[in-house]
């Protein structure tokens, strides 16, 4: 990263922006179901409760980040079957939730690139059923929110001192 | 007309298919830019190709410059449906031979206006 620290960074990006990108991808790819509204949750909200399904995706270039999202596995199920266009509770496998999940973050992270100083790439999407680690986060957003009975946390991050986002399970 | 949906995301193949199967296309598909030109090169000739940007093996942009280059797949329509929303990777697959560019998310409504701008489905004039 060449001139540009974690302060610029954190004046780049705001909160009602990538709240505004979080909606309007939920609101397309959940359908008839996004008239249930995504409710912003009290800062602090621990991450939703395991198990979860966490996906990441990074971006490097002008501007160097992580956006990560986890989902209640509840929710990841749901989303799952709406981006299939099944029924509720139609048939789909892990690796169904594996491609909803990991295209999910794509959409979120590729718009939330738009919003940040580019050009730069977008890496493929990472999916876990498992909480997915970074090292050294400065996390500039964090929006833990509700969507009915379910919980689901968006993060936005950037590396703390280094050049590259490290990313594990 | 045949649409070629070119993306590494099942699920988003999916969301494609049926919006252009309603459209009464027949669907071919691929999850790479590498597995599209195998199918072109083996004889599919598709009227449409809906491309995503990032996908391993080969993005979307390789791809479309690949098709641009061969005279044999000059009258497939090419349009890129990808997260990329920068301006100058638009201008830079325009460039390239995309004939239109829609991003991620997108409803129905947009991919359809898209095609009908392209001359590829004709919206019903309410009487």
């Amino acid at each position: 990263m060449t001139g540009t620290t974690v302060d610029s960074q954190i004046d780049e990006l705001s909160e009602l922006d990538v709240v505004s990108v979080v909606e309007e991808v939920w609101a397309t790819f959940l359908g008839a179901d996004a008239f249930m509204p995504l409710i912003p949750l009290a800062p602090g909200t621990p991450a939703p409760a395991d198990p979860c399904w966490d996906a990441a995706i990074t971006v490097a270039g002008a501007w160097q980040g992580i956006i990560m999202i986890s989902l209640e596995a509840g929710l990841a199920h749901h989303v799952t079957e709406a981006m299939l266009g099944l029924e509720p509770g139609g048939e789909h496998s892990t690796e169904d939730v594996v491609d909803a999940v990991g295209e999910l973050v794509n959409v979120i992270g590729g718009n939330i690139k738009g919003l940040v100083p580019g050009p730069s790439k977008l890496s493929l999407p990472m999916v876990a059923r498992a909480p997915i680690r970074v090292s050294s986060l400065v996390e500039l957003v964090r929006l833990p929110l509700a969507w009915g009975e379910h919980q689901l946390a968006l993060v936005v991050g950037v590396p703390a001192g280094g050049d590259s986002v490290e990313v594990g399970t | 007309m045949h649409a070629l949906i070119i993306d590494d995301s099942r699920t988003m193949r999916s969301i494609l298919r049926r919006i252009v199967t309603e459209l009464g296309f027949d669907i071919s598909e691929a999850g790479n830019g590498e597995e599209a030109l195998t199918l072109l090169e083996d004889g599919l000739v598709p009227d449409l190709c809906l491309i995503d940007w990032n996908m391993p093996l080969m993005d979307g942009y390789t791809f479309v410059t690949r098709v641009r280059a061969d005279p044999r797949w000059r009258q497939i329509t090419l349009m890129m449906v990808t997260t990329e929303s920068e301006h100058g990777q638009i201008v830079r697959a325009l460039a390239a031979g995309a004939h239109e560019y829609v991003i991620k998310p997108f409803t129905s409504e947009a991919i359809i206006d898209k095609l009908e701008l392209l001359g590829m489905v004709a919206r019903e004039v309410p009487a």
